[in-house]
């Protein structure tokens, strides 16, 4: 029994005048696990849209070929009746968490169906059972977490019994720990049910190590790749198509591996039969670790904020310095008090315990000088107010929609200097080298809407940088991004840094973290329990199981190969991938990866 | 407002147990009473009665006071304004004149004030019942309470959604002007004048506007793809069956509704003046 045939589909939406889809022919079978992926505009959504009925039915346009959802075709059909072929689950997890408690999102498709409420009850229960949900039955959305609320999705389509799961993006999100559990839960139910399921993803890797039994790569609306992962792996498919590959394969190639369909490297326990190939290539490498260490520019000292006096602290004690030209990484789970932190540095959120200085630091006064209070050099900026901190402390939120006010980009990059009453030349000096360094000059003057979603992210932080802060703090910089635009959109960041500001990235996602920051911070349950550099944090087990990261497949493979100094060794292909190095700026010194590295255990439980 | 943006307080009450529809439809009938009449002696009855229900309800008075402030000022507002407006038309209503301030032609009467307090009573005698509804109905259960009371399934459950996505809204809106804040927009007292104020706040609407258009596409593509629509009615999880308590207030409710009725169609809402 096939579950999904497309014979020769070419779709074109009403309002575009190319099409989407060209002439796509795709089979998929019942109880087959596949993975469709591809950039962003890839058209993959759209091939989503055509199983799941949005289009025809929502989504008007010009459609040629024919479809079949189990040996039936949509448009003979309605959206309605689509629904109980195929279940659907958004990438949006607020947006489809239609309930007002967990029950009731799970109990919204037999409501509808018109199901008695006894029987509903029993329905609900066994559906929530099955994602191990059932505790939560009656929380509110709000007290949920995205990835709770996921499986609070993924119940609402038990429930319907359909025999087609289609996951859009139910990775983009979602933090790696729930990710990754997100994922268990979804191959959990297709051993139990052996239900088709169709995952539409471009975080290849975190989908790819849970054994799926096809991928399908889209590009430019066509089919590009239709295999197993062991074949798309093998043949190098993915950076082709700006697509990543999973770390550890990356490595293998670095490396000079060359896998062929049969030696199966989808599976990382079966790359062992590399391990003398890349260790003596890991071991050729002469590397001194020589990492520039600049003056202070913001130093955080003890900082606590609760919301509300009988709450705990939702962070406590925090402290750590950020340095000029420095990308530092604050890395933690959902929950662990990353926002928060933001919130206290750009002056929201007001701290009610510890100090925040900013300003270059005179490194001269610095020995045995512990009685002073204050870094000398650094002013104490606690009663700043957001606005005052503005203009030395940047903050580019996740969603560049919520700071995107304006129509044109030049006025858009201008708005900050015009509220705080900057001169029209200077004014106009400082955009146009704000949008020169974000390499969006010729676009100046067009309107931010033809812009697309990275795009309009670097307008923010040119918006930002005009400002001239010497710190700019930005939450999720690559959420929602596919791996090219990431790409290209760190690369500018790693620009701006090189100029001197100070950077601090709040992210969850390790490669992220990993490839581009110099330091990290890792948060959990409000506190600091490490800072050092990236490549040990996540070289070390004790830290990742207490913060609940994931563990990078690089490190897995290390560990897999016997590899002694695991952070050397993520060092290592951290470097042949972004090789990342600064025109020398002159000034600072350097500093032993000793001296710099320092660990805190969390002193109470 | 609790985080979930309703305005629910769970307590172990009479009321809590009863179906959200037939505190609806008490809601109804005690209204419909009120407004037979125009007399200041059923008014506080009917207020001490609703102040004993709210008593009942268990709710804690910290909660619902701000409301009871709220249709204090209200009434107050209403009745000054009425006063300036039509001084004479108590007078008109009970054919004496007592003139209390008079200034030439413009007098304001006797009757006219103890109007204006018959009308802030009737007010707020609605009040106690209004909120012993809003405040002891889960969410869960306002839209098919709406719909049991005969609103179509379609309207009841709008009201559902928007319980269900104020506080993801406000979270945004918070989000958005902490961004333009960090841009050098007033907000605050002090930063800027109230009409600069007020501009910057428009400014905050073209973004929240532009996330909710996705918002509710996004919403609606969730609820189609789930069936809402699909049929002539539908079931609802959290409805339970009535009770025989839900019953007796039922009926109690009709007959209060019936007698408001008969007494409007043969008595009329007579302004009642005692002096």
């Amino acid at each position: 029994m096939k579950s999904v045939v497309f014979e020769d589909v070419s779709f074109q939406y009403g309002n575009l005048d190319q099409p989407t889809l060209h002439h796509i022919d795709l089979v998929i079978d019942e109880g087959e696990k596949v993975l469709i992926t591809g950039k962003s505009g890839s058209g993959k959504s759209t091939l989503a849209h055509c199983i799941n009925g949005l289009i025809p039915f929502t989504y008007k346009g010009e459609f040629k070929g024919r479809v079949l959802v189990n040996g039936k075709e949509p448009s003979q059909l309605s959206l309605f009746a689509m629904g109980t072929q195929v279940g659907s689950i958004l990438q949006d997890q607020d947006c489809q968490f239609v309930g007002l408690s967990a029950g009731e999102d799970v109990a919204f498709a037999l409501e509808n169906d018109c199901v008695a409420p006894e029987e509903m009850q029993v329905a609900v229960d066994i559906a929530l059972q099955q994602v191990d949900m059932l505790p939560h039955k009656n929380h509110p959305p709000q007290s949920l977490s995205g990835g709770q609320k996921q499986k609070v999705a993924i119940a609402g389509i038990l429930a319907m019994d359909v025999p087609i799961l289609l996951f859009d993006e139910p990775l983009a999100n979602l933090d790696p720990a729930s990710g990754k559990k997100a994922m268990e839960t979804i191959l959990d139910i297709h051993g139990k049910t052996g239900k088709t399921i169709i995952v539409i993803e471009h975080r290849i890797e975190d989908v790819l190590e849970h054994g799926f039994d096809r991928v399908v790569v889209v590009d430019d609306g066509k089919i590009v790749f239709n295999g197993t992962p062991d074949r798309l792996l093998a043949e190098d498919v993915l950076p082709g198509y700006g697509l990543r590959q999973p770390l550890y394969v990356e490595m293998l190639k670095l490396c000079g591996v060359a896998a062929r369909e049969e030696d199966r490297i989808s599976v990382l326990e079966n790359t062992v039969k590399y391990k003398d190939q890349v260790l003596k290539k890991y071991m050729e490498d002469r590397f001194t670790d020589q990492r520039p260490n600049n003056r202070t520019i913001l130093k955080l000292q003890g900082v606590s904020f609760r919301y509300f006096k009988e709450d705990p602290y939702t962070i406590e004690d925090v402290s750590f310095d950020v340095k000029e030209g420095e990308m530092l990484a604050i890395v933690g789970n959902n929950g662990a008090g990353k926002s928060t932190l933001l919130k206290a540095i750009s002056g929201i959120a007001k701290y009610q315990n510890g100090s925040i200085y900013y300003g270059a630091e005179n490194q001269q006064g610095e020995a045995g000088n512990e009685s002073s209070s204050s870094p000398v050099g650094m002013q104490r900026i606690d009663t700043w107010t957001a606005k005052q901190r503005a203009l030395a402390i940047g903050f580019v939120m996740q969603n560049p929609n919520h700071m995107i006010t304006k129509d044109m980009i030049y006025d858009e990059v201008a708005f900050g200097l015009r509220n705080f009453g900057v001169g029209k030349e200077e004014t106009d000096r400082r955009v146009k080298e704000a949008l020169k360094i974000c390499g969006l000059y010729e676009y100046r003057n067009w309107p931010v809407s033809s812009l697309s979603y990275g795009q309009k992210k670097r307008v923010t932080i040119a918006s930002i940088l005009s400002m001239g802060p010497k710190v700019i703090i930005l939450d999720e910089p690559t959420a929602g991004q596919d791996y090219t635009s990431y790409r290209e959109f760190m690369s500018y960041l790693d620009q701006i840094k090189c100029s001197g500001i100070g950077i601090i990235l709040i992210t969850h996602d390790m490669h992220l973290a990993l490839e581009y920051a110099d330091s990290g911070v890792v948060l959990s349950g409000g506190r600091v329990i490490a800072k050092d550099y990236m490549d040990r944090i996540l070289a070390d087990n004790w830290i990742i199981g207490k913060a609940n990261l994931k563990h990078t497949s690089i490190e897995r493979m290390g560990r897999l190969f016997g590899v002694e100094d695991l952070s050397s060794f993520i060092a290592y292909f951290t470097r042949r991938v972004t090789s990342k190095t600064c025109a020398e700026t002159g000034s600072g010194k350097s500093e032993s990866r000793q001296a710099a590295a320092e660990r805190e255990e969390v002193s109470h439980e | 407002m609790s985080k979930s943006g309703s305005l629910y307080i769970e307590r172990d009450s009479l009321f809590h147990g009863l179906d959200g529809s037939i505190k609806l439809l008490m809601l109804i009938a005690w209204t419909g009473f009120v407004f037979a009449f125009m007399d200041a002696r059923v008014f506080l009855g009917m207020i001490l009665i609703g102040l004993g229900i709210l008593k009942l309800s268990k709710l804690p008075a910290k909660a619902i006071w701000p409301l009871f402030v709220f249709i204090f000022v209200f009434t107050l507002f209403n009745s000054v304004f009425l006063l300036l407006i039509t001084p004479e038309y108590g007078s008109k209503l009970t054919g004496s004149y007592t003139d209390l301030i008079s200034l030439g032609v413009y007098s304001i009467t006797l009757e006219t004030v103890f109007y204006c307090f018959t009308l802030s009573l009737k007010y707020i005698a609605i009040m106690p019942i209004t909120i012993l509804f809003l405040f002891t109905t889960h969410p869960s259960n306002f839209a098919s309470s709406l719909n049991r009371v005969g609103v179509p399934y379609r309207i009841a459950y709008a009201v559902s959604i928007a319980l269900r996505y104020i506080p993801d809204v406000k979270t945004e809106v918070e989000n958005i002007i902490n961004a333009q804040e960090a841009r050098g927009v007033a907000f605050r007292k002090g930063d800027a004048g109230l009409g600069t104020r007020l501009k910057n706040y428009a400014t905050v609407m073209v973004p929240l506007l532009l996330s909710s258009f996705n918002r509710i596409e996004v919403v609606s593509n969730a609820m189609d793809l789930r069936g809402f629509g699909k049929n002539k009615s539908r079931t609802w999880y959290q409805r339970k069956k009535y009770t025989g308590l839900d019953m007796s207030f039922a009926a109690l409710s009709f007959a209060v509704l019936a007698a408001g009725i008969v007494i409007k169609l043969t008595i009329g809402a007579v302004y009642w003046y005692p002096f």
